[in-house]
């Protein structure tokens, strides 16, 4: 029931719409994901408030809570990949890209990533942000607005429906 | 002069004057008298409480009913106001009441009566409560945030072009 009404959200755009859609540029992006780093450090700080809260009142050993330290960070971690990868793969759309009205697809027939390909997507951002985000530039010489992570999984940031398409 | 050439009428037409004139003498000093007596009794009429008795007695009765009746049967009200428009008396005394303080006075104690009463915050709560107003304001702040985003992506993408332009040229690359 689940996995229908998902695929029944998962938008599918033809070949050919894809290579005539309108792609997205490195200010949209950014913005987007500086919208998605908000919301996922604002559940981050409201659960590890919460938590932390309940620990102060209980008498944890020092070790233990170094260990606890180093969950809580492995969770936020898991958290944050967790939440490109399930959006990447489900509508396409993370909510900052729903705002900004873009979706992530492949960019040989349109479709939405799959959970391998969205993990793969999400290493080659990190291999692309580490030098500086240098990773980034080719986004604004390249035909399709590719970065390098689009180029290493394959992928597309095109435009959503339901926004009437501008001339850049 | 002599007697024969006055006719009997001419005698009498003559008499009839000087009856008249010598009554009108007489009259002037008694109808002066009588205005004066009447106008004492009205004063001790006024001032006795009679006529309020009177009025009073007049208002309990069907005076007013009739007086009432009347007015609507033949058209009174309508006639006077037809007047009053025609003679422009209406907005006459529209841009008096607007121009002097009187309405502000009101106003400015309306208000204050308004803001005293109890009941116009019960209604206040009860109308900010109601489905209808919450969905307007929830429809309203939906509206405002979808026009904010609008702007974002507008200015976004008007940023992505000139980052883009900027850089090719910066590149000496070909401009798309």
């Amino acid at each position: 029931m689940t996995q229908a009404r998902v695929a029944a959200s998962v938008e599918v755009v033809p070949v050919a719409t894809v290579h005539a859609a309108r792609y997205e540029g490195l200010v949209t992006r950014a913005i987007a994901f500086a919208i998605d780093a908000v919301l996922i450090n604002a559940v981050a700080i409201v659960v590890s408030g919460g938590v932390a809260l309940t620990l102060s009142v209980l008498s944890v050993p020092d070790s233990l809570g170094t260990t606890l330290l180093a969950v809580g960070g492995a969770l936020f971690l898991a958290w944050s990949a967790g939440y490109f990868v399930v959006f990447w793969s489900t509508t396409g759309q993370t909510p900052g890209a729903h705002l900004m009205r873009f979706r992530v697809c492949r960019a040989d027939d349109g479709s939405t990533l799959g959970p391998g390909r969205a993990v793969l997507r999400l290493a080659c951002l990190t291999l692309a942000a580490l030098p500086l985000l240098a990773g980034f530039l080719p986004i604004l010489f390249d035909d399709r607005r590719r970065g390098l992570h689009d180029m290493l999984a394959g992928t597309v940031v095109i435009e959503a429906a339901g926004e009437p398409a501008r001339s850049a | 002069m002599s007697m024969a050439h006055i006719y009997p009428e001419q005698i009498l037409g003559r008499a009839v004057s000087a009856g008249t004139a010598a009554g009108r003498a007489a009259v002037r000093p008694a109808a002066s008298l009588a205005y004066t007596l009447a106008e004492q009794a009205i004063d001790r009429t006024l001032a006795s409480g009679l006529a309020r008795h009177a009025v009073s007695r007049a208002l309990e009765g069907p005076l007013v009913d009739v007086v009432a009746g009347d007015l609507v049967r033949y058209a009174v009200v309508e006639r006077v106001m037809d007047r009053l428009l025609a003679e422009g008396t209406v907005e006459h005394t529209v841009d008096r009441l607007l121009d002097g303080p009187e309405l502000d006075r009101v106003a400015a104690h309306l208000r204050a009566r308004l803001l005293a009463s109890e009941e116009l915050w019960l209604i206040v709560e009860e109308v900010a409560q109601s489905a209808a107003v919450t969905e307007a304001i929830a429809q309203q702040g939906q509206g405002f945030a979808d026009e904010v985003a609008g702007r974002m992506r507008t200015r976004s993408r008007s940023a992505d072009a000139w980052l883009e332009r900027a850089a090719r040229r910066a590149l000496r690359r070909p401009q798309p």
